[in-house]
């Protein structure tokens, strides 16, 4: 049951995997036991730091998401990302063609090359 | 074992948290001179935290606006005792030329309890860490206290 399983892609063993977890688990945990101890628990020692601010409800309402880090790639490849979505249809026609039409042009680079 | 117990000194060197409250940034650009290569305060094992749950020192800068002052009392309330606070620079010392100005709640005394008053618009690096210094010394005499107390282990 617990023999080793060569997959040919990797290593699979659940043992080495258990005792793996053990020792990262130790070590995670004393870690943590290092950590200070001297807060006081129930105050606002216990609570979020969020630059002073209140902890909001709905951290949305202070704070700016991190998706818009990414708005000058996402502007520089706009013209990309437009064929891209409008080619995510929703419509299973539309995947099943494009699988054919490149299953097809494989085929033939394959069989011309 | 915790070696710590046996020395005469804090158990580890300072960690700082800064809190602009209400400043025009010239101090803060002081302390930040503080961790460049030229007076270097890591050699000291000091460091700038983001966050008041590892720091030992709250340096405050600015006057302390009507925006700040919760703020304010928030982080100093987060920070984990003992703890000392430093006000850095004219501003958070006594107003300065904002003093009874409208807008402000502060000098930073009026809020919350200061131990280090380093002046100076802005105060030299060196003036700041002579200050952090003098912090290091009230700070074993709170923990001096908090032992005797039986609070701190």
């Amino acid at each position: 049951m617990w023999n080793k399983v060569f997959t040919g892609f990797g290593y699979w063993d659940v043992i080495s995997w258990l005792i793996f977890f053990f020792i990262a688990s130790f070590f995670a945990l004393w870690l943590r036991s290092i950590g200070r101890r001297d807060y006081k628990e129930g105050t606002e020692q216990d609570e979020i730091y969020w630059s002073g601010n209140p902890v909001p409800e709905d951290g949305a309402e202070i704070s700016v998401p991190a998706s818009s880090s990414y708005w000058g790639f996402r502007k520089a490849l706009e013209p990309y990302y437009k064929v891209l979505v409008a080619m995510h249809s929703g419509h299973i026609r539309d995947y099943v063609g494009y699988y054919v039409v490149t299953a097809a042009l494989i085929a033939a680079l394959i069989l011309v090359v | 074992m915790r070696l710590e117990k046996y020395l005469e000194i804090l158990p580890k060197s300072l960690w700082v948290m800064t809190c602009n409250s209400g400043s025009c940034n010239g101090c803060d650009i002081e302390i930040v001179a503080t961790i460049s290569p030229r007076y270097d305060i890591e050699r000291f094992g000091m460091k700038l935290v983001g966050t008041p749950r590892h720091a030992d020192v709250l340096v405050v800068t600015g006057p302390v606006t009507k925006y700040m002052k919760d703020r304010l009392l928030r982080i100093y309330h987060q920070i984990p005792d003992p703890k000392v606070v430093v006000v850095v620079g004219n501003c958070g010392a006594s107003g300065d030329v904002f003093y009874k100005s409208y807008n402000l709640e502060g000098p930073v005394d009026n809020i919350i309890p200061v131990d280090v008053y380093v002046h100076g618009c802005p105060p030299r690096p060196e003036a700041i860490i002579e200050g952090v210094a003098k912090a290091v010394l009230k700070l074993e005499a709170k923990r001096e206290e908090l032992l005797k107390a039986g609070v701190e282990k």
